[in-house]
């Protein structure tokens, strides 16, 4: 049976610290779990590092650093009330503009000094078409062209809502 | 023949909370190999998945974690809490009845009639 050395833990520690693996006890869960697989696979004096280097890939699909990811992902879902996706992100915002004016139209209806439903909402699409083009145009560019002009809410990303922080992008 | 892992992806919390409710405590590497062993190779767990939903389960109070040390290397142990043997049982009785209803949607049971 392969025997785990020092040396082998301290180049497991550093290279999985390098990948980007920063929470200890993700480091530890993932230090045990290689040593495990050398101690069944290796024999005394087989090379150690050559077989961790062939083994370590599979734990993820681009990056060993994924794995971190997902936890601090899932951490941090835990603490959201809505997970969006970027395009139900952008209905959001959409809705939020364009609600006030919405609001404000359905209240002006059939109130006193109108000649009729008909004057208010001519009135409300005024008021809507002055306040809100800018940012409904704004959004529009954002959602359109995502990879130059929004660099902060990348195609694939998820949104986390919650309160601390109020909003979240988790980059895919 | 192995699954998908976006098949199984939805089913890991339920998977590793029947298997820590049917043994007393497990750690990683152990849990990936009892999956095996039941599915015989056709459910592997890859750790990327495993670990981060041991720790989402950890921070939801759902299992408790006991350490052990190996030298200098640090293995840690999950056992359910009693919320976590709850949510288990739940989750199990919910993948049966999804299970089922699979079953009659893709029209893999003979009919009644």
């Amino acid at each position: 049976m392969f025997t785990i050395t020092d040396s082998h833990i301290d180049f497991i520690l550093c290279d999985l610290r390098a990948k980007g693996i920063r929470i200890d006890d993700l480091q530890n869960n993932l230090l045990d779990h290689i040593c495990i697989l050398a101690e069944e696979n290796l024999e005394d004096g087989d090379d150690f590092e050559m077989f961790y280097r062939s083994n370590i890939p599979r734990f993820y699909r681009q990056q060993l650093y994924e794995i971190e990811e997902e936890t601090l992902f899932l951490l941090k879902r835990r603490k959201c009330f809505a997970l969006l996706s970027r395009l139900q992100f952008f209905l959001l915002l959409f809705v939020l503009l364009i609600g006030p004016i919405i609001c404000w139209t359905i209240a002006t209806l059939g109130g006193p000094g109108q000649k009729n439903d008909a004057d208010a909402i001519i009135r409300a699409c005024e008021g809507g078409f002055v306040f809100s083009l800018f940012p409904l145009v704004t959004l529009l560019v954002l959602f359109l062209t995502p990879e130059r002009f929004d660099p902060l809410i990348p195609k694939g990303a998820r949104i986390l809502l919650g309160w601390r922080p109020l909003v979240e992008i988790v980059r895919p | 023949m192995t699954y998908s892992s976006e098949l199984i992806k939805g089913t890991l919390k339920t998977i590793v909370l029947k298997l820590l409710a049917d043994n007393k405590k497990m750690y990683g590497y152990e849990i990936t190999q009892k999956v095996k062993e039941l599915t015989q190779d056709r459910i592997q767990i890859t750790e990327g998945a495993l670990y981060p939903t041991l720790h989402a389960l950890e921070a939801d109070k759902l299992v408790t974690t006991q350490t052990e040390y190996i030298g200098r290397r640090v293995r840690k142990y999950y056992s359910l809490s009693a919320a976590g043997k709850t949510v288990s049982k739940e989750k199990v009785s919910e993948m049966a009845a999804f299970m089922n209803t699979m079953a009659l949607l893709l029209d893999l049971q003979p009919k009644t009639r």
